[in-house]
């Protein structure tokens, strides 16, 4: 399927880095409609300059990158940084921060249909289980709790792709499992494509239906029952995989 | 008692320098609420001192009979606020472009503009062909001599400010918070940027020939600090700190006004007293009941 003509997002031969410093090159992956793709390699070796390529923050040195078959294209992205990449000094609530994906467009009519936003936000949060949080202070939050609050921020934005990055870092295990599920959830029932970085592959591995394996400035790519049967990549991981 | 009656009276004498203070104490803790949240707090004392450098650069230039202005004090004033708001906004440009660049270190940069600014300030009006005396009253804040169409073009301003500032809030929360995630929801980081610093720019500019440099800096810095442990929202920052800003401001003024004081320094004093209660009552109330 991720081969297809519909694919979300298309690398063809792209070189991906920051001014004239190519990181990786040589890049070809799609991301098919449904699919779950880990971004996966060791800490250092350009997993976020992909995702920053596919968000639109850097543009490809070098080959193609399409997103829904165009190279301007109209892709709604559900985005989840790391945790730790928004300052704790904003006094916001958990409402204020998934809120903020639905900031689309500038719509001065937007206050007038501030009632429909405010379901929607509920709603969002409550898919995530955390409605109750909504009034809470976000800084005040545990780890797991800014997460889900995140992610609930990006389903606000009705995403068609929805880009985790690194969200099962630093949060204890039994919430991996929770998350883990919730966005299998996303997967099965609301048909969402999701890519996910990680540095590592101990929980998420049933998830993926792709993995992008990237090391050493190149990116190997295949389905994920082809690629955990690669060498390195088990060498890597260990017993893990 | 009777002089605090008197400053509410609409004849009274200094009304322009009561609504004036008390305007820009409501406004500028609106934008520095951004320089506070960004943690830019520093480009709160450089960005009014190149303000004031710009103001003594126009009125060096209309000395030396560079600047051809319709004449009149008014138009002096006008050529004066074009200074600040040219200096302001090339000052935050610079600043933006080197940050965008990481060139050396951030606090690094900004005493570097302040220092420049301060000297460039004293050298302008040391070269002034007309007179330091008037000039260095400007530098510190002059109100009470602006003409009454002038004074009203400048609160329509600084409410026109206010209103942005609410307005396009989320705007500003966005870029200010996440700018991946601005740039992922299709908006246009540099746009929403440029005119936030354009309406700081503007409030600085105005508020320096307001009432000087240093009263700016306090009001740009310690309302948002003020506000900051009690919001429970963004909204509530910016109201929290508004409301801080025009109280102390008019606090300030009555004692400035009831004991003839310099009006600048005693608005400053209001705000950090003012300050020093907030913590005091947030200390003393358990976090359960907040």
């Amino acid at each position: 399927m991720n081969q297809s003509r519909d694919a979300l997002v298309r690398f063809s031969q792209a070189s991906l880095g920051y001014g004239q410093r190519p990181v990786l090159t040589g890049v070809d992956l799609a991301l098919g409609s449904g699919d779950c793709l880990g971004v996966l390699g060791p800490n250092g070796a350009g997993k976020s300059t992909i995702l920053k390529t596919i968000l639109g923050l850097i543009p490809p040195m070098k080959g193609k990158v399409e997103r829904r078959g165009s190279s301007v294209g109209s892709l709604r992205f559900g985005y989840v940084p790391q945790k730790e990449k928004l300052d704790a000094i904003y006094p916001l609530t958990g409402w204020e921060v998934a809120e903020m994906g639905t900031y689309r467009r500038f719509e001065l009519m937007q206050t007038l249909r501030r009632k429909t936003r405010t379901e929607f936000v509920s709603q969002c949060l409550k898919d995530c289980g955390v409605q109750d949080l909504a009034d809470r202070r976000y800084s005040d939050l545990s780890g797991g709790q800014r997460q889900r609050v995140l992610i609930a921020r990006a389903l606000a934005a009705e995403p068609e792709l929805l880009i985790l990055d690194e969200p099962l870092a630093g949060i204890d295990v039994p919430t991996q499992k929770a998350l883990l599920a919730l966005f299998q959830e996303f997967k099965d029932r609301r048909g969402l494509t999701l890519l996910m970085v990680s540095h590592r592959l101990q929980a998420e591995r049933d998830l993926f239906t792709h993995i992008a394996w990237v090391e050493n400035g190149r990116v190997e790519y295949g389905p994920s029952a082809e690629m955990l049967r690669s060498h390195h990549i088990s060498k890597s991981f260990g017993d893990e995989s | 008692m009777s002089q605090f009656l008197a400053m509410l009276s609409p004849n009274f004498l200094l009304h322009h320098a009561l609504y004036g203070s008390v305007v820009v104490g409501f406004v500028c803790p609106l934008v520095g609420v951004y320089f506070v949240l960004r943690r830019l707090v520093f480009w709160g004392v450089a960005l009014p001192q190149v303000s004031a450098a710009g103001i003594a650069f126009a009125f060096m230039l209309q000395g030396l009979g560079l600047v051809l202005s319709a004449g009149g004090e008014s138009s002096e004033k006008h050529v004066a606020i074009l200074g600040a708001v040219v200096f302001t906004l090339a000052a935050i440009a610079v600043l933006t472009w080197l940050e965008q660049r990481a060139a050396g270190l951030a606090e690094g940069r900004v005493g570097v503009l302040y220092a420049l600014a301060a000297a460039a300030s004293i050298l302008f009006v040391a070269w002034n062909a007309q007179g330091e005396t008037e000039m260095l009253s400007l530098l510190k804040g002059e109100i009470l001599t602006i003409s009454e169409s002038d004074f009203h073009w400048m609160i329509n301003v600084l409410l026109t400010v206010c209103a942005s500032m609410f307005l396009f809030q989320r705007e500003f929360l966005l870029v200010s918070y996440d700018r991946d995630m601005a740039v992922t929801l299709g908006r246009s980081v540099a746009f929403w940027d440029g005119l936030l610093y354009l309406l700081i720019g503007v409030t600085i500019s105005l508020g320096v020939m307001t009432v000087g440099p240093l009263v700016i800096f306090g009001l740009l810095a310690v309302p948002p600090m003020i506000a900051l442990p009690w919001a429970k929202g963004m909204r509530s920052l910016s109201i929290l700190s508004s409301l801080t800003g025009g109280f102390s401001a008019f606090i300030g003024f009555y004692f400035s006004y009831r004991f003839d004081l310099p009006l600048g320094p005693v608005i400053v004093v209001a705000l950090c007293a003012v300050g020093g209660l907030s913590t005091l009552i947030h200390l003393l109330i358990p976090s359960r009941t907040r």
